[in-house]
């Protein structure tokens, strides 16, 4: 988890969102089921202006209730912080307690102000949730934005690090060391005063002799300079092949002319 | 004419061409030192001896320095550790240039061919290899020699998989390293040496059995036979065991650092040699031991050199002759007509 730099708070809200996506599902499921039978109860008992207030709760219970659990499914599939949690369940609680008061005064005690603030409790809810849902989104647009921008900011600027410093700084001793080391001269180390016994003169060492043709030597000199590379097209084959010719050609030409020169010097 | 030099911990060994054969020099890379005196001087003479004497003290070079060794009951002193110049042995590069000086001979002309090998950088030890091939390809250059360094690897490659266009993995198990290069085209993709060989067996088996390391190596190089049947108490069951710990060291190494390069997505041969990897038994044991690791690049099929021992130096040849083969033909039609050259000149004067 340290790979990703997630800290304990982030962590707990992973942990929470987990549980409660798979809770914010089957909410957000049956709100549209509420709303399914809704809109065919209503329509199946035409519901209008006068019709009987049993059939009016049921059909605001249905309609309400589904869009308050539509929209609380909603809220909590998504990722956010336990102050969006609270408002979520402050939203919910607000219009359902909406709905409970209107299935239980209405219609003797439904009028005015009851109305206003029945109405106005679940208008409340309804626009909590909707109002934390939408803040959810503008924050994930925002979020996922800011990522794009660090990427293509990646892209132009090279981050450095203690190890890609390390590593830069080793390439740079290496390729130092190995220029020095190729210009260094050597000199004849003065052994002191050393006798050899009389075997040295006698043989080189232990001899093995094996008949042997050695043709890997001809073979490894096609093979490096590209006779042997399959290439999958024969006209590639000549190129290259020809290409390696001219280059032996010009550079033994050109140790020829520089010899010429020389001898012409020499002899004329 | 071209020469190839293995320079390996336990053996220098050189490969030329003599008519339609390869020769095989090889020397010990190993002393022991010896209170000098007149009678001794005469006695070693007499033996043919291969010996030098330095400030009343006599030194005996190769492989008589390993019978000495047993028959006094001291331990030799190595030149070079770990497959690069020792830098606990003082007397390490006068050594090394003796034996070399004598096991490959003077060059034929100016400027002969020479192909050396080196180990490359072992990736389990704080060490770098860079001053050894400096070095090394120092001594031989002030030989006259022209000399090229290949990394030991690679020169098993060169060596044991012609057949497959220089394609595969060599893996050189000599005495201070094992070494290992995949190469592609004869090009080398990855080149390492992990800090085990011959000598960690040894050492093993000294430590286990009590036998001085030397032994433990006559041992391992006369008549032992990797088996799954051995003596109770013998040296054998140690270097059975020690050496199914090697292998599975080098093959667990080399998984681990072929899982950081994106190989080209063909089947590699794999060709193994060096002078631990002669015992009988051997490429058995190794080839199981290979197959049941589930390498990260695809294997076609695992070859044990012909004879190991000599793998190296034959791969140093032929890069050797590569190059000289290279450079002549570079210069085949200046040599013939400066010829002419030289010839018309003649005439006028």
């Amino acid at each position: 988890m340290d790979k990703y730099n997630i800290d304990e708070d982030s962590l707990g809200i992973l942990r929470r969102g987990t549980s409660l996506y798979y809770a914010g599902s089957v909410i957000f499921a049956a709100g549209i089921v509420l709303l399914i039978v809704g809109v065919a109860f209503i329509i199946m008992s035409q519901i209008h202006y006068g019709s009987e207030p049993g059939k009016i709760i049921l059909s605001v219970i249905f309609m309400g209730g589904g869009a308050s659990l539509v929209l609380t499914g909603t809220n909590l599939m998504m990722k956010q912080t336990k102050y969006g949690y609270y408002i979520t369940a402050a939203g919910t609680i607000l219009a359902l307690l909406a709905l409970a008061i209107f299935s239980s005064i209405y219609p003797q005690g439904w009028y005015y102000p009851t109305v206003s603030y029945v109405l106005a409790m679940y208008i409340v809810g309804i626009l909590a949730l909707l109002g934390n849902g939408f803040a959810n989104v503008v924050l994930w647009i925002i979020s996922s934005k800011s990522e794009t921008a660090t990427r293509s900011s990646q892209e132009n600027y090279t981050v450095h690090n203690d190890e890609s410093i390390q590593r830069d700084i080793e390439e740079a001793v290496q390729s130092s060391i190995q220029q020095s080391s190729s210009e260094l001269k050597f000199k004849d180390q003065n052994f002191g005063n050393v006798r050899l016994g009389k075997a040295f003169n006698e043989s080189r060492g232990k001899t093995t002799r094996v008949k042997d043709d050695m043709n890997e030597a001809d073979k490894l000199k096609r093979t490096t300079s590209g006779n042997k590379v399959k290439s999958g097209s024969s006209e590639v084959d000549k190129i290259s092949s020809q290409l390696r010719e001219a280059m032996e050609n010009q550079t033994a030409e050109k140790g020829v002319i520089e010899k010429i020169k020389d001898r012409f010097d020499k002899y004329f | 004419m071209a020469k190839g030099l293995d320079i390996g911990t336990m053996n220098i060994i050189c490969a030329e061409n003599e008519g339609e054969d390869v020769v095989f020099t090889q020397e010990r890379n190993a002393f022991l030192e010896l209170d000098s005196s007149d009678l001794t001087n005469m006695m070693l003479d007499s033996a043919k001896v291969l010996y030098i004497e330095k400030d009343d003290k006599i030194s005996v070079l190769g492989e008589d320095a390993f019978n000495f060794a047993t028959i006094f009951g001291k331990e030799t002193r190595r030149p070079m550790r770990f497959g690069i110049i020792s830098p606990k042995e003082k007397d390490a590069i006068p050594m090394i240039k003796l034996i070399v000086d004598r096991v490959l001979g003077d060059p034929g002309y100016q400027n002969e061919a020479l192909c050396i090998s080196s180990p490359a950088d072992p990736i389990d030890l704080d060490m770098n290899t860079l001053y050894h091939k400096k070095m090394t390809e120092a001594l031989t250059k002030k030989m006259s020699y022209d000399t090229k360094v290949i990394d030991e690897g690679l020169a098993v490659v060169y060596s044991e998989l012609a057949d497959s266009n220089f394609t595969g993995l060599g893996i050189s198990i000599g005495a201070g390293l094992t070494n290992v290069t995949l190469a592609y085209m004869a090009t080398p993709v990855l080149s390492f040496s992990i800090g085990r060989g011959g000598d960690w067996i040894d050492e093993q088996v000294s430590n286990a059995t009590g036998l001085p390391k030397d032994h433990a190596c006559v041992t391992k190089e006369k008549g032992f036979r990797l088996g799954s049947e051995v003596e109770i108490g013998g040296p054998e069951g140690a270097l059975t065991i020690y050496y199914d710990a090697l292998m599975t060291y080098v093959i667990q190494n080399l998984n681990k650092k072929l899982a950081e390069i994106t190989p080209p997505n063909v089947k590699f041969p794999v060709a193994v040699a060096g002078g631990s990897s002669n015992p009988p038994g051997f490429s058995k044991m190794f080839e199981k031991k290979l197959k049941e690791a589930n390498l990260q690049i695809d294997i076609s099929n695992i070859n044990i050199a012909t004879d190991p021992l000599y793998s190296v130096s034959r791969g140093c040849l032929i890069a050797a002759r590569t190059q000289e083969g290279e450079e002549m033909g570079r210069n085949k039609n200046a040599d013939d007509i400066l010829q002419e050259i030289e010839e018309i000149g003649e005439g006028e004067e």
